[in-house]
């Protein structure tokens, strides 16, 4: 397994008589491989909220889709549970799932009742999961029903920085319902480098769990970490200059060290690009301009990539390094990259549905339907017409003086933060317009 | 510093797109001022040297260039229309806007309607028809012919004439103002697409936009000509 990088400028020429310009650099990151689910074994763990509201239908139809998930796993596999209420406990500890059938007769024995407290969950999960780290893939599922009534937000952050950070274990959390906290929830799968699910309705389960074992089943290296080295002209903006837009919108946070970012970015998934974007500020001297062509190119980013690889126990190998260039020119035609516009309205679209998300909770409601209806207007530029739906009705409804509902705010951050519609632009234009 | 003009984040030189919402920004070139040469942003609307009017100046030479365009071809001008009420049928067909354009310019400065103290019309927005306001009278009724309230401006031939009611609305003119108020209509009356209430009187102004019955489809724009 490789991998390789692609780095694509929104527009690769700079205008000579400007002296400051703006460039976004969407940096594509793939891993190639002649197989497309890794053999590496998993160490799954499932977090599963078994409190009082999820009682009846609600835990039968997890109960389930825990059984089905525990069906499609290898008998290589290890699999731990964790249950929790308002205190957590291990259903399952830490084992190969060398008989299944008794890892799924003990699912049956959660019971609903008490309260949630999802640190506690987490805490053990890590403990459960780092029994069997060597040479696995570790990731925890966290299902949760709702509000972290008896736990502390903050402390389950904590943890999952610090399971991505020291332990390399990726952290998905599945919202059950309406009344779980998607703030909280979004910030547990983003730091924990994972995925965000949204289970609006009990038979959607097991389509998600299955969703999220996938995506596990695919991830080829893990612990990998861009680095960046920027040329001394250019910077990076200051307002979070660096994130992820493919499969899903995550803020990311570069450790700076001199000239060089490095950012975490977890899981490598088989056939699964990751795109990252940054938004780069490039000064130059206005008569830089030389007849030479070649004295006319800035190598502007560096970009690497560290990562580890748990089928041959090798840590900390290099990608290739791969240089970003940009041209200064004289007479400036903007020609703009589709790739890199089509990543820019989707993290346009995030902001602006987040931005929208804040000014609500100011209590600035015309604020907030003018910043929804553009993040429609942006969906709708990037053809996702889906999420262009959702976001117009949203503001239609908050014009509407009523307030929405808690289904309506997780359908917006799940919109904001995915592409449910693939662009269809997109599906055919997979090279770089020449000049 | 470039303010976006969706969220009002503050971003640096150079930025094309906002550095927190990803809105374009607006592109601001630097051109030079007509009266004074000293360099000004594009969307300026006076120099900061010299406080020259770089809006008018632009709107000028636009219309400088539209009446040179108008001169070139005398024979297309359609004569204004004779009756100060144009009925449907008796109105040229299909005129486009620019002939509507031109003959609002030989109305205008006409020294016969110099002399009228506010002349005032309403444009039919479905057929582009110019009606303009009879200026002998205090109440102008609107509506169709009926045998109690004869209609001053008869809409009866125009397309979906039949959500009007034969006694709609009134315009009334009161010390050089026209107000607008609905006389007790079946299907109501909207004003810039809010409904007038009847007992209600509307103060109109150029631009307004009155729909007779619901769903904006017989529609007129109301203008002040002097």
């Amino acid at each position: 397994m490789s991998v390789n990088l692609s780095c694509d400028f929104s527009d690769r020429h700079l205008d000579s008589s400007v002296s400051t310009s703006q460039r976004q650099l969407a940096i594509t990151i793939s891993v190639d491989g002649s197989i497309s689910v890794s053999n590496t074994p998993l160490n799954l763990c499932l977090v599963l909220d078994h409190s009082g509201s999820m009682g009846g239908q609600p835990l039968d139809t997890v109960k389930k889709a825990a059984r089905d998930l525990i069906d499609q796993m290898s008998y290589k596999d290890y699999i731990s549970i964790v249950g929790f209420d308002h205190r957590a406990k291990v259903v399952v500890e830490n084992q190969t799932l060398i008989n299944p059938e008794s890892v799924k007769e003990k699912i049956l024995y959660l019971k609903a009742g008490g309260g949630t407290n999802i640190d506690e969950g987490i805490k053990l999960a890590l403990k459960e999961l780092s029994k069997s780290m060597k040479s696995t893939i570790s990731q925890a599922l966290i299902l949760t029903d709702g509000e972290n009534e008896h736990g502390n937000n903050d402390l389950c952050l904590q943890f999952a920085q610090l399971a991505a950070a020291e332990y390399g274990i990726t952290l998905h959390t599945l919202g059950f319902g309406d009344y779980w906290n998607q703030d909280i929830l979004e910030k547990i799968a983003d730091a924990g480098g994972g995925t965000m699910a949204y289970i609006e309705s009990p038979d959607q389960a097991s389509a998600e769990f299955q969703k999220i074992l996938r995506r596990v089943q695919s991830v080829g290296l893990i612990n990998a970490h861009l680095i960046l080295k920027l040329a001394p002209n250019v910077r990076l903006a200051e307002l979070k200059p660096i994130a992820q837009v493919t499969p899903e919108t995550i803020e990311l946070e570069p450790e700076k060290n001199l000239n060089t970012y490095i950012v975490r970015l977890g899981d490598l998934m088989l056939g699964n690009d990751r795109t990252i974007m940054l938004n780069l500020y490039i000064n130059h001297n206005p008569d830089q301009i030389v007849a030479a062509s070649t004295a006319n190119t800035i190598h502007a980013v560096t970009a690497q990539i560290r990562y580890d690889d748990p089928q041959s126990k090798l840590e900390g190998l290099l990608s290739p390094e791969v240089t970003a260039d940009l041209t200064l020119i004289k007479d400036f035609q903007p020609q703009i990259n589709p790739q890199v516009q089509s990543s820019i309205l989707a993290l346009a679209k995030y902001r602006q549905t987040q931005l929208a998300e804040t000014k609500l909770k100011q209590g600035d409601r015309t604020g907030a339907v003018t910043m929804l209806q553009s993040a429609a207007k942006t969906a709708l530029q990037m053809g996702d017409q889906q999420a262009a739906t959702v976001l117009q009705a949203n503001a239609t409804t908050l014009q509407s003086g009523t307030d929405l509902s808690e289904a309506e705010r997780k359908q917006t951050r799940m919109v904001s933060k995915t592409i449910l519609q693939i662009p269809t632009n997109q599906i055919s234009t997979n090279q770089i317009p020449t000049e | 510093m470039i303010i976006c003009p969706n969220c009002s984040h503050e971003n640096p030189d150079g930025a094309s797109y906002c550095d927190s919402c990803y809105t374009p920004l607006p592109v601001v070139t630097i051109s030079t001022c007509p009266n004074c040469d000293s360099p000004v942003q594009s969307d300026a609307s006076f120099c900061g040297n010299c406080g020259f009017n770089l809006k008018s100046a632009s709107e000028h030479e636009k219309s400088m260039t539209e009446e040179t365009d108008n001169t070139s071809s005398p024979e297309e001008v359609p004569l204004p229309a004779e009756s100060p009420i144009s009925t449907p049928e008796a109105s040229p067909p299909d005129l486009s806007d620019d002939d509507l354009a031109l003959v609002q310019e030989l109305i205008e400065p006409h020294p016969l309607t110099q002399l009228q103290q506010i002349g005032a019309f309403l444009i039919h927005v479905q057929t582009n028809i110019n009606l303009e306001l009879p200026n002998n009278l205090q109440v102008i009724h609107i509506g169709k012919p009926n045998n109690m309230i004869p209609p001053d401006i008869d809409v009866s031939g125009f397309p979906d004439s039949d959500i009007v009611s034969r006694v709609h609305a009134d315009i009334r003119f009161e010390g050089n103002a026209y107000y607008f108020e609905d006389s007790g209509s079946s299907n109501g009356t909207y004003i810039n697409n809010s409904v007038l209430a009847a007992g209600n009187r509307h103060k109109l102004r150029s631009g307004d936009r009155i729909s007779l019955g619901k769903g904006d489809r017989v529609s007129f724009v109301f203008q002040m000509s002097s």
